[in-house]
């Protein structure tokens, strides 16, 4: 008898790199994605170009997915979700959902790869008017226009004289409970900023920050780069709102370094939305009854020397189902997740045929 | 060439639905009764008929409509009487039974939002006090002054948090003779306002589409345990609380945005304490002229006793240095009894208020000259002590 295949929710990077890692060491993966095809949130929000090295999102997307379709060792279920759960590490019984129909499946383990969704600035009410002005838009959208070259205001279709990022929206902040860093939007905006420079010479482009998390590489990837060579106004001290004056946005703050308040014209406010825990994650973490921290990531219980095991045996999580995370720690968390998840089908199988 | 509207939605396209799992605070409602399971006080429920509203993240808030015991504020008797003789009036127009008691004390927030004085248990017994006294009556309290409003909902975030202040206030109450019990909600009487906004429309007789109004939101109203507060998606897309401007609207006021809509109105305790020029320049420079410049309204209207007293009263300051100012200010309560047909002296009272508001009165229809003869007659009963005050026949003579 074979061993159980590995059950992995969620084809985004971290599922589908989970998928491969399966199939490489030749045991078998049910990868069970609900969008109608694989890619993720950088597939699903059409992401333009990736930080660091300004890869076109959608060709790596591609690539990732096209080593696991066709595989032997790799049943893809698309437009499915996984609706109810049973058994334990080595026998799981579960449940999937395709539209109407149901089907059940036995897994050795499972891995919970679902991800996150962007913060929405409705969550709060009032919070630099994403829901009042045209002109304000969040760095997903920005990414939208970066890929079609046409960065222009929304309210009247032209280009922008004067663009503007407020980072840390919905992150690093006790008032709203996300308390933490989402890690990869000082990077994104910094990358965008770029972006927009390349395409559009003449707009000044300013970031308004807490402080610059530049992880590793990135620093001189990117961080310098945006300032020394495309002149990127870098200013300490966080908007604290955005008005409309005239046809244009003024934003209100302060500028720390300076030590007092600013109102500056704008044309285009991004906002840097940071990472929260998508529904299937949410979902997901009580089907199988694991952990979540406070914030309703999927807590894994192993500290820094293990980022993927969770608290119910032989389910593992990984990619920013666990926390914000970028394309480097969502793989690099996928790999550890399907080595673990292949050690406890080993267990299990050889025990089963001792 | 790919429209721009077809990569990014227009801000009218974006839509946010509020789900539970996106709160993110805790409802204390569970937390009030879950301590009324336990023993540790009882919860004064919201009378019906009540009407329910949403708040902030979505959540439900019962506003009741009548059986109201009027908690009210020092400021507002004291700088604004005709405030909440207005709020009596309405509800006495509607028929509704209430209570406008004579058993309340000062919420003593002033101290605590000046850093001056008192303590975390002294403030919650004063609270607790008040709540006891309204349920005492069988009448369920409702807040007339924003301060204390917002200082009630800080105080009940300790009371629940904290078995210990519970236990020391439970203390004090036990020797006053007191019940330790504390309502189901904390209501503003604008809410009130708001949640009858269409009864009050249906008997408006003033026709009010000539006017257009801004409108000041209380920052204790809304930005105090911000959770509590009424939002509506119809007004400003949920954008800000929905009270004061869903009363204008009911009564067919066009209402006007302006850019500085979220500053405070220049009160803030403090700096009205140690530096009031502080906030007189700032209600004029940061409200009232960017209101005229913007929105150029024929009336202000806000909900608490500090910000119609700080809006009208600084003016009178910044006319002596020819600023841009005169704009009328008046609570909701006041505009909605006049819509209903209010007399303007001797219900609004608007001869305290500083402000010129004859031209607003003359434009809703009112002959200014005839109604201050009307009240220049009543007081003359008082003059010649053949009445000891005004009472509600003479208000509607
Ligand atoms: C604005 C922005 C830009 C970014 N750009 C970069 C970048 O340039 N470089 C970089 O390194 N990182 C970037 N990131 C981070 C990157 O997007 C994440 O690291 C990565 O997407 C995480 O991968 P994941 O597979 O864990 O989750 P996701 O990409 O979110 O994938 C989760 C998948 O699970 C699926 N799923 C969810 N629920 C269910 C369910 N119930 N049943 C079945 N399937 C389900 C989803 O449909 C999705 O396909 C960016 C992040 C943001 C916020
Ligand atoms: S990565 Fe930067 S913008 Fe994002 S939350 Fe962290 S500090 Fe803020």
């Amino acid at each position: 008898m074979p061993e159980q295949p590995i059950l992995i929710i969620g084809g985004g990077p971290a599922g589908m790199e989970a998928a491969r890692a399966i199939a490489d060491l030749g045991y078998h993966a049910i990868l069970v994605e609900k969008r109608s095809r694989l890619g993720g949130t950088p597939d699903d929000a059409g992401y333009a170009a990736l930080t660091p090295d300004f890869r076109n999102a959608g060709e790596a997307m591609a690539e990732m997915a096209a080593r696991i379709e066709n595989n032997p060792f790799v049943q893809i279920k698309l437009n499915s979700t996984v609706t109810a759960a049973s058994g334990s590490a080595g026998n799981f019984e579960v449940t999937l959902q395709n539209g109407a129909t149901a089907e059940q499946v036995k897994a050795g383990a499972v891995i919970i790869a679902t991800g996150f969704q962007h913060f929405d600035p409705g969550r709060e009410t009032q919070q630099y008017g994403y829901y009042e002005f045209d002109d304000v838009i969040t760095l997903v959208d920005l990414e939208k226009m970066l890929k079609a070259h046409k960065v222009v205001r929304p309210s009247n279709g032209k280009p922008p004289e004067r663009l503007c990022f407020i980072q840390c929206v919905g992150s690093r902040d006790r008032q709203i409970g996300n308390e933490y860093c989402s890690k990869v939007c000082c990077g994104i905006a910094s990358k965008e900023a770029i972006e927009v420079r390349q395409q559009l010479p003449n707009c000044k482009v300013f970031i308004f920050y807490i402080d610059m998390r530049m992880y590793g590489y990135w620093e001189n990837q990117i961080y310098w780069p945006a300032q020394e060579k495309y002149k990127v106004n870098y200013v300490k001290g966080i908007v604290t709102e955005v008005l409309k004056k005239g046809d244009r946005l003024l934003i209100r703050g302060e500028d720390t370094t300076m030590g007092r308040p600013m109102e500056i014209p704008m044309d285009i406010v991004v906002l840097s939305v940071g990472m929260e825990p998508s529904a299937g994650t949410r979902e997901l973490a009580k089907i199988f009854g694991v952990q979540q921290n406070k914030y309703k990531f999927i807590e894994t219980i192993g500290g820094a020397l293990d980022t993927v095991t969770t608290n119910v045996e032989g389910v593992f999580a990984c990619g920013a189902a666990t926390g914000p995370a970028d394309l480097e720690d969502s793989v690099s968390s996928a790999a550890a997740a399907a080595m673990k998840a292949i050690a406890v089908v080993r267990k299990h199988h050889v025990k089963a045929a001792a | 060439m790919i429209p721009a509207e077809a990569l990014v939605k227009q801000a009218k396209d974006r839509q946010f639905v509020r789900t539970a799992e996106q709160i993110p605070t805790e409802d204390f409602h569970d937390i009030l009764f879950e301590l009324e399971k336990e023993g540790e006080w009882e919860v004064q429920r919201v009378p019906e008929p009540y009407v329910e509203v949403q708040t902030k993240y979505g959540r439900k808030k019962k506003i009741p409509l009548q059986h109201t015991w009027h908690h009210k504020s020092c400021g507002q008797c004291g700088h604004i009487p005709g405030y909440s003789t207005s709020i009596f009036w309405i509800n006495r127009r509607l028929g509704f039974d209430y209570i406008d008691p004579t058993d309340q004390t000062s919420c003593t927030a002033w101290n605590y939002y000046a850093s001056a004085t008192s303590n975390a248990a002294a403030q919650a017994a004063v609270a607790m006090r008040n709540f006891a006294a309204a349920a005492e009556t069988g009448y369920y309290p409702i807040i007339h002054c924003g301060t204390s409003f917002g200082h009630y909902k800080e105080t009940r975030q300790q009371l629940i948090h904290s078995p210990e202040l519970r236990r020391q206030v439970r203390d004090i109450l036990k020797r006053l003779g007191k019940k330790f019990v504390i309502p189901e909600e904390i209501v503003h009487y604008s809410e009130w306002v708001y949640a009858v906004r269409d009864r009050i429309a249906e008997r408006q007789t003033r026709d009010m589409s000539k006017i257009r109004a801004t409108v000041h939101p209380a920052c204790h109203y809304h930005k105090l345990i911000a959770e509590d507060a009424i939002y509506d998606p119809e007004i400003y897309g949920a954008q800000r609380s929905a009270i004061v401007t869903g009363t204008l609207k009911a009564l067919g006021i066009d209402v006007a945005d302006y850019s500085t809509w979220f500053d405070c109105c220049g009160f803030g305790f403090r700096h009205i304490l140690v530096s009031r020029d502080f906030s007189r320049s700032f209600a004029t420079m940061r409200k009232i002229e960017v209101m005229k410049a913007e929105a150029n309204p024929d009336v202000t209207v806000t909900h608490d006793t500090g910000c119609v007293t700080t809006l009208d009263q600084s003016q009178f300051a910044a006319k002596a240095h020819n600023r841009n100012v005169g704009v009328p200010v008046m609570s909701d309560s006041q505009i909605a009894a006049l819509a209903m047909g209010a007399h303007p002296y001797k219900v609004l009272q608007l001869h305290w208020h500083s402000t010129d508001n004859k031209p607003f009165l003359q434009k809703v229809g009112i002959d200014t000259e005839k109604a201050w003869q009307e009240f220049e007659a009543a007081v003359e009963k008082l003059k010649s002590g053949e009445q000891q005050y005004l009472t509600w026949e003479d208000a509607d003579a």
